[in-house]
């Protein structure tokens, strides 16, 4: 019964669950956020502005994004997060497994990666999540930050990909790591929009829409 | 100045300050993932031998998330701790940098406004720096 509704009913829910918060989180973001001012630019600078030709202005641009960032101050923790944050979506995007279920839920699927790869991929996730979990427990400056809901968080995030990996190698008992598989991969979608884990979307609000110094292009918002 | 240390804390005031800013702050508060990334970006965090206190999202966390912990029930005291957080350790020169893009300024600026709301700020004139701290 218990096993019918997570992998049926839930699935679905879940789905719901989290582009409906997606969604609110989207619209509550432009209520509590407001139009900013105008820029007014001194008339030296209206006139720089004109004269200045589009590579000028793309150069500009790329000076802007490429200058002393956080990729200077922390290489190796960028390039290991932006590889677990891309993993994260591509591995269950594009799993072979996933497409042949919505082939025959829907009749649709998307491109697939070969097996090895996806395989190869999750190991790579389990490993950063290693890395962060190292970083929480040893490293003093992400101690003093780190509470008992921050190891929850990294569990509910990493528990869809160790049990699928356990699950694909047939390790322990395939039916209830399967179900598990399901369920945590459910659990995951649904807290997403609600907790610190829609930074998934609140990155790109915040760092494209609001107007701040870190702001990747010119934002429209205001706090 | 004395008489505003021994008035008791108008604990309505600084819940309805709380509620009044609740949306914005509880969303910049709960969307901190606890990285600790912001703390090159804090002058004071560099200068004091990366000490972990000086961190951004470690003051914002333990001065204005506090007062939210606390829903407003806070006495003296702890103002006068929280007082030293966002007075002296953070000047609020507005760069400290969240890769999320969380404004922490914003929460350092409102701590400090409820703070004030209660009489709780240094006193500039007259006495040495170092004793307001």
């Amino acid at each position: 019964m218990m096993i019918d509704f997570v992998q049926g009913p839930l699935i679905w829910i879940a789905v719901g669950l989290f582009l409906l918060g997606l969604l609110f989180q989207g619209i509550q973001f432009f209520a509590v956020t407001r139009k900013r001012e105008p820029r007014f630019l001194t008339p030296e600078a209206q006139k720089e502005k004109a004269a200045s030709r589009w590579f000028e202005e793309i150069g500009r641009r790329v000076r802007r994004l490429t200058r002393r960032t956080v990729l200077g101050t922390h290489p190796f923790l960028i390039v290991i997060t932006s590889i677990f944050h891309i993993l994260l979506f591509g591995v269950p995007l594009f799993l072979l497994g996933h497409h042949i279920l919505l082939d025959s839920a829907l009749g649709v699927s998307l491109w697939s990666l070969p097996e090895s790869i996806s395989h190869a991929m999750t190991i790579v996730i389990l490993l950063c999540t290693l890395f962060f979990l190292g970083r929480r427990l040893f490293l003093a400056r992400v101690r003093v930050l780190t509470t008992a809901y921050d190891y929850l968080m990294l569990l509910i995030t990493m528990a869809p990909f160790l049990t699928g990996f356990l699950a694909y190698h047939q390790w322990f008992d395939y039916r209830t790591l399967i179900f598990l598989h399901i369920l945590a991969g459910e659990v995951l979608l649904i807290v997403i929009p609600f907790t610190r884990l829609g930074h998934m979307i609140f990155f790109f609000l915040y760092r494209f829409f609001i107007d701040s110094e870190y702001s990747f292009v010119r934002g429209t918002r205001a706090w | 100045m004395s008489e505003l240390k021994t008035t008791p804390i108008d604990q309505k005031e600084i819940r309805r300050m709380l509620d009044q800013k609740k949306k914005k702050m509880k969303r910049l508060l709960s969307h901190c993932v606890h990285c600790s990334l912001c703390a090159e970006s804090c002058f004071l965090f560099t200068a004091h031998h990366q000490d972990p206190q000086y961190m951004p999202s470690y003051k914002a966390i333990q001065s204005l998330g506090k007062l939210y912990r606390k829903r407003g029930t806070v006495d003296r005291d702890f103002l006068e701790r929280i007082k030293k957080i966002v007075w002296r350790n953070c000047v609020l020169c507005r760069r400290c940098y969240c890769p999320i893009g969380i404004d922490l300024p914003s929460m350092i600026a409102f701590a400090r406004s409820i703070c004030r709301s209660q009489g709780v700020y240094p006193e500039m004139d007259g006495s040495p720096a170092e004793s307001w701290l």
